[in-house]
């Protein structure tokens, strides 16, 4: 008997078992293998040469309307896992005050694996370290202080099984670069350029990503150009003024401003002793106008290659294509099954239909919760990069985030970049070094005046985002046009 | 507990890669976790997970590589051929221009002073129980939403340099409440930290949150303009902004690159208020303890700022060999010093006309680490002080100010230390925390933006 035979053996009679006993829904998580490996080249030094390999079963278990969830790496400690998950259920469901409920699906069978070509867990590390000394070398300059090469690999095959008799395995190959040169300006503060893989949304993920120049490696020289140029650059000043933000950084103003506030667990409040809360509630849907008419954000947007598509999510519900923002009207959030459950008994109406499949775990020893899958800003009609900056008066395009702070409910943020190029009069006249710029979230997206068009829309990666407890980090992308917003606070109070 | 089957298998394999003329450290590191979460009321997870993590590192000449195996092994043998796989990673991988160094145990450590048995095995209802308490103490028409997490570490260490071992063994738990009005939205959180299972009362949080609650529920919202003020900084924001400042002034590897806010400065420079004092100490009770240094070496008690000066950088051992240094035997247990001023922060600001009380910092991050900047924002229980009382709640404000500032214009330090718990559970179970005073009252501080709300 094979492995997974034997697996799949103990886990659907312990299933069986459990629903025996009087749980309303059992799922288990088996990660068969989760590898993982990152390599770091710092100043030509293979500094970081890493590599993990997990196996394990995670079990949940809803009983009496409260989640118990355990988790093992020992396989032949399938039936006491299940017995610690059902003990933590029992135990948890004598303190519940909204009783959960899964609702009810039939079950379904299904496979997904990422699109690839070559799976970089499989490649030589000596094709890898020849590959980084060349993209290292492009980079090298004598004025540059620093080189910081860094690429991950993960490949996961996961097995899931729930009592309703659903069955999905999925193989996920992902593959994450970034690189970034240093160098000291005229005031001895260190500034850098960075660049980070990006996904052809029609592309794969495998090794064949990472080696396409017009992804990443091809952009070595244009990251050196751009960082000598802020190192003689003037301070940008404190001020109000039009802020344009490339993709590089559009995607975590999404991430951080539109994707979280807009996790159902989070506007229910199950992240507020750790990540925060939402100022979002369930009144808001259908009704905040949570920006102007040219906002229109998707998820997941049927994104082929992106780290935030799996095929199926931590609970087998299939990703679904839907948006979450309508011509600026806020109309649906990252959903999973229990949260849209509470969510409708507690509004006392249907405020969501259906999943939105945004159910993930890390690992298998996390619980699954409600996270990102690919958040997007869907493409606009007001041209290309060089269309916004003509119709831009007095703004600055930035790009490439150095730091990101949000407040609690995600109503408010602070940005600081890499480089901004200044606009006056619909030209760039220069670059300006330590931008950084605020707001308050609904009156910023508010004050979207230019969305670009097809021809500025990227695919960014996130391969760090981090939340829940015990704490997860997940995969996902973002795919961003150029976006301009007006009357934005930028540059520093002196 | 790790048996002595599982000690015996783990040296024999550094035997056999000894013998085969590998350089390795292996590292088991086994965690039992329980955290139980709360939201709305109730209990929305309640998990336990037993994991065993083995990580092992090669080093080769010039090149090295590391790997970490989740799961359990059944033998020597199972575990050395693992190594060697790992040996040819290391020999496939590129020379570096500095040789990395291997760990070399100083001596036999067996350690679990910070070790109760009671706490490692702790029924989730006892934590069932404390939160229910609180909600009946304090009100349960308000929302409350928490964690506490709590469990065991245990590592057992040795590297073919030699035939020592580290075993060490501690339990840690970190409890956290928060009570949110339903309506009105304001947060309030109450935290707690320790080893043994009585160190969390339900009682302490319920006196703190019964000590604001009058303020919150009596008094709308503040907005604070942007401009400098005066700011009392609670415990877990002087924790948090401490270990921000001094690991980007003090790591060697930040200094050596030229990346922290005292890239340009050297030791004995004076950089912050003459009142500040931070040690790495891992004497300390309110840390949890680390016998060795990454190096190997018996951690000792490391001065880093001392009386404002600048006063120590903490070498790693890869670190120390690139750049030329000794190795330091430090911890990573920083402790700031208290000051002299009363226990109650409002005594110490009855004479002030306004202060600003930020007791935590939500979401800091660093925009510029050459000058030092980080932003953040309020959270929890912050509120404006008048002459020593105590006025309204203040909605959510932006702080975006400069390490140097914060430290450097403190005008007077709580007499009372208390733990903060950094620890996260990203990955592995790995306690760590820092000993603050329970406040420091600062001077033009930066606020940079406020919310219309809480």
């Amino acid at each position: 008997m094979s492995i997974f035979s034997e697996l799949k053996e103990a886990v659907t009679r312990n299933i069986d078992r459990m629903t025996g006993s009087g749980a309303q829904y059992t799922d288990a998580r088996w990660y068969q293998d989760d590898s993982s490996e990152m390599l770091v080249l710092l100043d030509g030094n293979l500094e970081g040469n890493d590599t993990s390999v997990e196996s394990g079963l995670g079990v949940r278990v809803l009983y009496g309307g409260a989640w118990g969830f355990a988790a093992t790496s020992r396989t032949t400690d399938v039936d006491s896992c299940f017995d610690r998950a059902m003990a933590n259920a029992v135990s948890a469901s004598k303190l519940v005050k909204v009783r959960l409920d899964m609702g009810s699906k039939l079950g379904h069978t299904g496979s997904y694996t990422s699109p690839h070509q070559v799976d970089p867990i499989d490649v030589s590390l000596s094709e890898k370290v020849d590959f980084l000394r060349r993209v290292d070398e492009s980079l090298t300059e004598d004025w540059i202080l620093r080189r910081m090469l860094r690429v991950q690999f993960q490949r996961m095959i996961i097995h899931f099984w729930s009592s309703e008799g659903t069955y999905t395995m999925k193989k996920l190959i992902n593959t994450f670069a970034h690189m970034t040169a240093l160098a000291l300006d005229t005031d001895h503060q260190m500034q850098r350029r960075s660049k980070t893989l990006v996904c052809e949304t029609d592309g794969t993920r495998g090794w064949e990503m990472l080696t396409n120049p017009a992804l990443w490696s091809g952009h070595a020289e244009r990251i050196k150009k751009e960082l000598k140029e802020v190192l003689a650059a003037p301070e940008l000043e404190y001020g109000t003024r039009s802020v344009i933000l490339l993709p590089g950084q559009g995607h975590l103003q999404v991430h951080e401003t539109i994707g979280h506030p807009l996790e159902l667990d989070r506007i229910l409040g199950y992240e507020l002793s750790y990540a925060g809360g939402s100022f979002v509630n369930l009144d808001s849907f259908g009704k905040l106008k949570y920006g102007s008419d040219k906002l229109n954000v998707s998820a997941y947007g049927s994104i082929v290659n992106s780290p935030g598509t799996f095929g199926f999510d931590a609970e087998g519900t299939p990703e679904r294509d839907y948006l979450l923002i309508d011509k600026g009207v806020l109309v649906n959030c990252l959903t999973s099954r229990a949260m849209i459950s509470e969510a409708n008994q507690r509004a006392g109406r249907e405020v969501f239909t259906e999943s939105g499949g945004a159910s993930r775990s890390t690992a298998f020893y996390r619980a699954p919760i409600d996270r990102m899958t690919n958040v997007n800003i869907l493409p606009g009609t007001d041209g290309t990069l060089e269309d916004i900056i003509k119709t831009t008066e007095d703004g600055i395009i930035v790009d490439n985030p150095t730091s990101w702070s949000i407040g609690s409910n995600r109503e408010h943020f602070h940005f600081g970049c890499e480089i901004a190029w200044e606009v006056k009069n619909g030209e760039i006249t220069r670059v300006l070094r330590n931008p950084s710029y605020q707001g308050h979230t609904v009156e910023f997206y508010n004050n979207l005046s230019a969305v670009g068009d097809k021809s500025t829309w990227v695919v960014e990666q996130v391969e760090n985002c981090g939340k829940g407890e015990p704490n997860q980090v997940m995969e996902l992308g973002h795919g961003v046009p150029v976006i301009k917003f007006d009357n934005v606070i930028s540059g520093e109070r002196k | 507990m790790m048996n002595d089957k599982l000690r015996t298998m783990i040296a024999g394999a550094r035997d056999l890669a000894r013998d085969r003329g590998i350089k390795a450290s292996i590292n088991y590191h086994h965690e039992n976790s329980h955290l139980m979460r709360i939201g709305n009321n109730s209990v929305s997870l309640n998990t336990s997970e037993e994991l065993t993590r083995i990580d092992i590192e090669v080093i080769d000449g010039r090149k090295k590589g590391t790997h970490t195996h989740l799961g359990e092994l059944a033998s020597t043998e199972e575990l050395f051929d693992i190594i060697l796989k790992v040996s040819e990673k290391a020999a496939n991988s590129a020379e570096m221009d500095f040789e990395p160094v291997l760990t070399v145990i100083e001596s036999n450590v067996e350690l679990q002073t910070q070790y109760d048995e009671a706490l490692d095995h702790l029924d989730p209802a006892v934590k069932e129980r404390v939160y229910s308490s609180i909600f009946k103490s304090v009100g349960e028409d308000y929302n409350y939403s928490g964690s506490w997490s709590s469990g065991s570490t245990e590592t057992f260490s040795v590297t073919t340099a030699n035939n020592n071992y580290v075993w060490h063994r501690l339990t840690d738990q970190q409890f956290m409440c928060v009570l949110k009005h339903p309506e009105k939205m304001w947060e309030l959180a109450s935290w707690q930290t320790g080893w043994k299972a009585g160190d969390i009362k339900a009682e302490t949080t319920v006196e703190e949150f019964k000590a604001i609650l009058p303020t919150y529920e009596n008094h709308a919202g503040f907005k604070v303009e942007p401009g400098n003020y005066k700011v009392v900084l609670g415990s877990q924001a002087v924790g948090e902004l401490m270990s921000m400042a001094v690991w980007s002034a003090c790591a060697g590897r930040t200094w050596e690159m030229k990346m922290g806010w005292t890239a340009d400065k050297k030791i004995g420079d004076q950089i912050l208020h003459q009142s500040v004092t931070v040690l790495d100490d891992p004497t300390s009770d309110q840390i949890f303890s680390e016998p060795l240094s990454d190096s190997g070496m018996l951690t000792k008690t490391l001065p880093m700022i001392e009386s404002g000066k600048f006063a120590g950088l903490l070498y790693d051992r890869n670190t120390a060999s690139k750049y030329g240094k000794k190795p330091t035997p430090n911890a990573g247990c920083l402790v700031m010093q208290p000051g002299s001023g009363p226990a109650d922060f409002l005594e110490a600001v009855e004479g002030i006309d306004r202060v600003l009380y930020i007791p935590a910092i939500h979401y800091m991050n660093i925009p510029n680490m050459s000058k030092g900047i980080f932003t953040g924002s309020s959270r929890f229980s912050a509120v404006l002080v008048e002459k020593g009382k105590i006025v309204s709640p203040i909605f959510s404000s932006r702080i975006t100010d400069q390490f140097d500032n914060i430290f450097g214009n403190v005008l007077e330090i709580s007499s009372k230390t208390t733990s903060v718990n950094t620890s996260n559970t990203y990955g592995r179970r790995n306690p760590s925390a820092v000993s603050v005073p329970t406040w420091m009252l600062v001077d033009d501080v930066k606020i940079t933006d406020c919310a219309d709300s809480f």
